[in-house]
């Protein structure tokens, strides 16, 4: 099995590296991105197995803004993403995984703190099998 | 702060269209009055001639201005209010009804000898209570008008005289006629400028008034918006700390000394309960449960099943038993919101947990009452000193057996209760001893107040 490739985004390097340290041990790498643009521009050029994405960087929504566009790039439109958030953030949106996925081009949510196991399991439930 | 009750735009004018309709109320009760003596005067006095009065012509100005009080009235009650101006209108042209009826009244009942010439003044006084400067003197010089008028046609024998005092001559005394009117004159416009400066100074005082809670709640929201942007901004580094404790643990526990994992277990809990205090604070400072949530039918026993649950695993460990008493024939149903309801009931049966003594029961009833239900949620723990008991729902405090107990819990949860609680229209009470147990008693009504509570934020 190759080594399969993260692309961590959010402004938060603290935790880009608990990330860091927590998937590098499950022999996957993590490459980063601490912006919206800089994110899609390294998604484009990397082509990472699966995206961690911040919901609430530079504004409150640039996380699903950056969610959108990966979507509608046919680059990066398979590529799985899984968004974090904090637990209870009011970011004006009230996003409910039940009902909204239809509309949220995510995978899954991660509710921030984010806690090493549930990390690692969740990121590999959505890495895509190797074929 | 949380001003609830707002000051409409009308007061600022000075009255709104429907308050004028309550005073007119009043005004035209007054009438009645006026028809009750009138028609009482003209039969005791008229009647068994201790006055000689016209009882025919009396007569018929009473029955006047019975018939267009009752106009007024069926006006006042049937149709509704229009625009502020318009009834200011309707009112100025009653009055001035008013006051020729007074002043015919007047004439047929010995004019300028009749000492009640002064119920010209009461207009004023209602005048400078309606209406605005200029047209309190509209009122006053109209009324001046007619009186003056009166005098003068009866002392010039244009208009017929009644004596009122056998046959008087007052009415053709001209020294006299000057002085009634001089006095009448000054005290009529005297009266209007003190009776409208008054009220102006009011209008001002309540226009500041409506200004200033405007500016209040302007300064509600911008503390909520800024209370909600700093609850980000500390959540971030603490959970992005409490991250790194949680891989350091997971990653390298193994290699780290039972006493470094034992302080790093310690810092944890302690972000875990900085996490806690921002999220309970955001409750806190959250406007109005039910302003983005109508009322709905809630089974107060399901809701409170699903909070012992949710306390299962912490009662296990130290032993509690968690118990529900609910009656049997069927739920008892309050239309509520059934979050606000949850966080109630979570919060008190994590208190009772976490303060019981171990092997102790929580027990949670859930009670019909009359007109709601109430919810009570019982301990046999560490209780409340009575002292501590009056502060308990104050913000951030702990009772002294509490911080003994454990350093984590965030002093915000009876807090949050109780403002919950009266967000939805029902009242808390807590029973507690020390050593004892805690009783906290919830009552709530069959139906809490749609929209209540203030605030200007979501």
């Amino acid at each position: 099995m190759s080594e399969r490739t993260v692309l961590v985004i959010d402004d938060d390097i603290d935790l880009v590296e608990i990330i860091r340290v927590t998937l590098e041990r499950e022999k996957m790498k993590v490459i980063d991105a601490q912006n919206g643009e800089r994110g899609f521009a390294l998604a484009k050029e990397r082509h990472p197995d699966l995206v961690l994405l911040d919901v609430m960087m530079g504004t409150i929504d640039e996380g699903f803004q950056v969610a959108y566009k990966l979507r509608g790039e046919p680059l990066t439109k398979d590529i799985p993403i899984i968004m974090m958030s904090a637990v209870g953030e009011r970011t004006g949106f009230t996003f409910d995984k039940s009902r909204d996925a239809d509309f949220l081009p995510v995978s899954e949510f991660l509710e921030k703190p984010v806690s090493p196991r549930k990390l690692v399991d969740m990121v590999r439930k959505h890495l895509p099998t190797t074929t | 702060m949380r001003p609830e009750q707002h000051l409409s735009q009308e007061a600022s004018l000075f009255a709104s269209a429907s308050s004028l309709r309550r005073r007119l109320d009043w005004f035209n009760r007054l009438r009645w009055g006026a028809v009750a003596v009138l028609l009482a005067a003209v039969t005791v006095l008229g009647g068994f001639t201790i006055i000689p009065l016209p009882v025919g012509p009396t007569l018929w100005v009473a029955g006047i201005l019975a018939l267009v009080n009752l106009g007024y009235t069926v006006r006042n009650r049937l149709l509704p209010a229009r625009a502020v101006r318009t009834e200011i209108r309707i009112v100025k042209l009653e009055m001035a009804c008013d006051l020729v009826l007074l002043t015919v009244v007047l004439n047929l009942t010995g004019g300028v000898e009749n000492p009640f010439m002064y119920l010209y003044v009461l207009h004023v006084v209602i005048a400078a209570l309606l209406f605005k400067g200029r047209e309190v003197f509209q009122i006053t010089w109209l009324a001046i008008a007619l009186f003056t008028g009166e005098v003068l046609g009866e002392h010039l024998g244009l208009l017929p005289h009644h004596h009122l005092l056998g046959a008087s001559t007052l009415t053709h005394e001209t020294r006299y006629i000057v002085a009634v009117l001089g006095s009448f004159w000054f005290v009529m416009l005297s009266g209007a400028y003190v009776g409208a400066s008054i009220m102006r100074h009011n209008r001002t005082i309540r226009d500041e008034l409506v200004v200033r809670q405007g500016e209040l709640l302007k300064a509600d929201v911008a503390m909520r918006d800024f209370f909600r942007f700093v609850a980000h901004e500390v959540k971030s580094p603490v959970n992005t700390a409490r991250s790194a404790i949680e891989a350091t643990l997971e990653i390298h526990g193994g290699e780290v000394a039972p006493g470094a994992r034992d302080l790093l277990e310690r810092a944890r809990g302690r972000l875990d309960q900085a996490t806690e205090m921002v999220k309970d604070l955001s409750d806190l400072t959250r406007s109005a449960v039910l302003r983005n949530e109508l009322p709905a039918p809630v089974d107060l026993a399901a809701v409170a099943a699903r909070a012992l649950d949710e306390q299962r695993e912490p009662a296990a460990a130290t032993g509690q038993r968690l118990l529900l008493r609910a009656p049997t024939d069927g739920p008892i149903m309050v239309t509520t919101s059934e979050g606000a309801v949850a966080k109630i009931l979570g919060n008190l049966v994590s208190n009772a947990v976490r303060y019981n003594r171990p092997g102790g029961p929580v027990t949670v009833t859930v009670a019909r009452l009359a007109d709601g239900a109430r919810l009570e949620v019982a301990d046999e723990g560490i209780g409340i000193a009575p002292e501590e008991q009056g502060r308990v729902f104050d913000e951030f405090y702990r009772t002294a057996a509490a911080q003994q107990r454990t350093s984590l819990g965030t002093g915000l949860g009876l807090p949050i209760v109780h403002r919950l609680v009266s967000e939805l229209g029902g009242a808390v009470v807590l029973r507690s001893a020390l050593g004892q147990g805690t009783t906290v008693t919830v009552d709530l009504p069959a139906a809490a107040p749609a929209g209540s509570g203030g605030g200007g934020s979501k």
